[in-house]
């Protein structure tokens, strides 16, 4: 955990997503968890919105191989496996190509290339409880709330009782890459859910940044670095889920790689900020964007000249081959509690308490007194 | 004494006597037979903390599982006749327990948020916790017993000064808080509770004591003559469960009778509490016995009992542990010091069963005194030597007045807030609460029923 009175860490992201559904969600996780290992943001918890456990299981798998194996998933508070918030009463019940493809691969050994450990329900947590509790660990306004589909779990986490005033403390803005501003066609991420995404706008705590679909359209991830750029890896979660989505060759729309990137690096210039205004979502499920100075909403503007720079910088961090963190001594380092690993006396066979074979686990570290 | 003149005596009969003695009774079948349709028995509440977590390998399944018990690890074993009569709750978490940016000091946190479900203050002056969930229910039916609730400790009940990393002993000493600076001190004394239970709750010097001691009678001798007047008014099964009762009072003042002539001998200067016998086993026998008989009597429904403090480095010598118990479960992975950590363990649940023996043993209409209790046995951290806050041993016996159906194991989601327990207990009492803590909601009632 953070002290207070120590330097504030990297910005604390929680990232809400669901997972698989389009290659966004995986391009984003991607692209947190490299921006995390160079110390640019913290990514302290992740829950997935589709109501399919295979959904966790393929969200741990991916962001378990970018830790570089590390077990977990480098959120948590340390001891016990990590917790992935997986909602249950979800509309999104289906279990996608993407998803497939992520936990059936698998290795020239006939293994699963990419393990997991989640094995139930229980090996999850509710996504409201989880995000908060994350959340209250965090110095205040250091952290970013990331929504990159349905807004289920944050309404959840809002009715908790006590949690506005908490999220206000904690949360410097939630960036929702949902819908189209100013205006356009309504966007799948509110389709699936227009009461929550409407209760979401309208009631949100702090700031919001919206991320259109037209950010994604305007800066997509470039598909031809899916061939070229991850030769390192046999087996790589990301370009196999690449390929699953949609035949190749194309560019993926990727609003939430841009909300993710601007939430680690408000400050570099890479987008523009509209004026502050309201946002409310319409019947249909479009979102209409009303400027007004008292406005609480802004949306981020993609800028033509950074677009090659982004893209770039996207393709240069989710390609780069992974390193296992260094375990930690005492467990104390920024952002992931006392180390990312480890379940204490509860077994869960191959996946159990030291977690897959041949896997670094770092040591169980005593706490000062 | 107070009867119901007729077919019915009044739950609140007191056997009087000479001085302000006064017995309470236990439940008797003549108690509910004019209210027979309507008349059921109390659910009474406990909660058993252990500090300084429980070795978790010990605790958990090797394979885990939910359902019906398999074999039981180590630290359960103990427990073996009460499979029936249990539920081991898993990934429970009190996430107030944890640092949430404020450094060192889990021990502090964690007891200090067990039952008040928030986040304390850190300090050592100007306390701050928050009503405690037993304090709500007491507040609410404590106007129907003696005691609105009782607390009971055998460690520490200091209430001042720091006990862990700039948290209050406050935090540590107590688990119920009447308000959010008010905490209500464990008795720790065997003596002192039991004036409290059967005199008139006057507080005696050890000089007084010494010379009440000297010429002391039995509480029992005091209120004979109304003892022999009601045991002619009753049948002869209420008539054995009142001899029952009344002996197992008599034993309650034969062992204090002995702790403290064995306190004597020891050390006659010693700074001990005069009634506090020297062996843990003793010490917690006498208190469990006392807090049974205010249960069966009705003299309160809702018990807090601090085993030991967290952070205690209380030894064992009892059972060859010389070390201190919460260095020990500092173990860093190093055998012998887990093996110190497990005997321990197991010795609290031996003494727990020994309790819970007790209560099943102890009739109650057509139920028996477990079967009408919320035991609940847990800690405030899982793994002491890391202190982790996730995954609480937590185990609710009895079955809450048929509230629930035990003899199974249940693992919630990870992040399941502690309150939610806490939340479901007060339903079962009666004082059903909307918000508590960080609770999300009750835990699910078809959890807590046996899953074949």
């Amino acid at each position: 955990m953070q002290g207070r009175g120590f330097v504030k860490p990297p910005t604390g992201i929680t990232f809400d997503t669901d997972f698989g559904t389009s290659i966004d969600s995986v391009l984003t996780i991607a692209l947190l968890r490299a921006m995390s290992s160079k110390g640019q943001c913290r990514v302290i918890s992740v829950s997935v919105t589709n109501s399919n456990l295979k959904a966790a299981q393929a969200e741990e798998a991916l962001s378990d191989f970018y830790l570089g194996g590390a077990q977990g998933s480098g959120t948590g508070f340390g001891g016990g496996a990590d917790k992935i918030g997986l909602a249950t009463d979800g509309k999104l019940k289906a279990e996608t190509p993407i998803i497939k493809t992520i936990l059936e691969k698998k290795n020239s050994q006939g293994k699963p290339a990419y393990p997991y450990k989640i094995e139930s329900f229980i090996d999850t947590a509710e996504c409201g409880v989880t995000i908060r509790n994350m959340l209250l660990a965090q110095n205040d306004l250091n952290a970013v709330v990331l929504l990159d589909g349905p807004a289920g779990n944050l309404v959840q986490l809002m009715n908790l009782y006590g949690a506005k005033p908490q999220i206000t403390a904690k949360v410097k803005h939630l960036i929702a890459a949902v819908g189209a501003y100013p205006n356009g066609t309504a966007e799948n991420g509110i389709k699936f859910d227009i009461a929550a995404a409407r209760k979401l706008f309208a009631e949100w705590p702090t700031p919001i940044i919206a991320v259109g679909t037209e950010v994604g359209e305007a800066i997509p991830y470039p598909g031809e670095s899916i061939d070229k750029d991850y030769a390192w890896a046999q087996d790589h979660p990301l370009v196999d889920a690449y390929k699953a989505f949609k035949p190749m060759p194309y560019d993926a729309v990727t609003p939430g790689m841009a909300g993710a990137l601007y939430a680690a690096n408000p400050d570099d210039g890479y987008f523009k900020l509209s004026e502050p205004g309201t946002i409310t979502v319409l019947d249909d499920g479009r979102t209409k964007f009303t400027p007004g100075a008292g406005g609480k909403h802004q949306y981020l503007i993609a800028d033509p000249a950074q677009k090659e720079k982004i893209q770039k910088l996207y393709a240069q961090l989710i390609s780069t081959k992974p390193v296992p963190p260094a375990p930690r001594g005492r467990g104390r380092g920024i952002g992931f509690g006392r180390g990312a690993s480890g379940a204490a006396g509860r077994g869960r066979g191959a996946f159990g308490a030291s977690g897959a074979p041949g896997v670094i686990t770092p040591a169980a570290p005593a706490p000062k007194e | 004494m107070n009867y119901v003149t007729g077919k019915a005596l009044s739950r609140r009969t007191l056997l009087r006597g000479m001085g302000t003695a006064a017995v309470a009774l236990p439940f008797l079948d003549s108690m509910q037979s004019a209210f027979a349709a309507t008349t059921k028995a109390p659910t009474r509440l406990a909660f058993l903390y252990v500090p300084n977590g429980i070795i978790m390998s010990d605790w958990n399944p090797a394979q885990d599982y939910e359902g019906k018990f398999r074999e039981f690890p180590r630290a359960m074993k103990p427990l073996e006749a009460f499979r029936d009569d249990m539920i081991q709750l898993g990934n429970l978490t009190h996430n107030s327990g944890r640092a949430l940016l404020d450094g060192a000091g889990d021990h502090g946190r964690c007891s200090g948020s067990y039952l008040t479900g928030i986040q304390v203050k850190k300090t050592t002056i100007d306390i701050k916790a928050s009503i405690s969930c037993d304090q709500i229910i007491a507040n609410k039916i404590g106007a129907q017993t003696r005691f609105p609730s009782l607390e009971l400790g055998m460690d520490d009940a200091r209430q001042a000064g720091d006990c862990d990393s700039g948290y209050s002993c406050a935090y540590t000493n107590n688990l119920a808080w009447r308000s959010e600076t008010q905490p209500l001190p464990p008795t720790l004394d065997p003596r002192v509770l039991f004036e409290r239970l059967f005199g008139d709750g006057q507080i005696l010097t050890p000089e007084e004591r010494a010379l009440q001691a000297k010429n002391r009678q039995s509480i029992l001798d005091f209120v004979m003559a109304d003892t022999k007047k009601l045991q002619s008014t009753l049948g002869p099964t209420d008539s054995r469960k009142l001899d029952e009762y009344l002996s197992s009072i008599r034993e309650v003042e034969r062992q204090l009778e002995k702790a403290e002539k064995d306190n004597k001998q020891v050390d006659p200067g010693m700074p001990k509490p005069y009634g506090v016998p020297a062996d843990f086993a003793e010490h917690f026998r006498l208190l469990t016995d006392m807090m049974l008989i205010a249960f069966q009597s009705d003299m309160t429904r809702v018990v807090t009992f601090l085993m030991t403090r967290e952070g205690t480095s209380r030894a064992y010598r009892e059972i060859g542990i010389p070390d201190g118990h919460h260095p020990c479960t500092h173990h860093q992975g190093k055998a012998d010091l887990i093996e110190k950590v497990s005997k321990i363990n197991e010795y609290h649940t031996t003494q727990l069963a020994g309790f819970l023996a007790k209560l099943k043993a102890t009739k109650e209409g057509d139920s028996n005194l477990l079967d009408n209790s919320m035991i609940i046995y847990g800690a405030g951290l899982s793994d002491g030597n890391r202190h982790l806050h996730e995954d609480l041993p937590t185990l609710l016996i009895g079955r809450g007045g048929g509230a629930f159906t035990p003899g199974h194991r249940i693992v919630y989601r990870k992040e399941t807030p502690m309150c939610n327990l806490h939340l479901t207990l007060m339903g079962h009492m009666g004082v059903p609460v909307e918000n508590f803590g960080d609770a999300s909601g009750p835990l699910d009632p078809a959890s807590l029923s046996q899953v074949s």
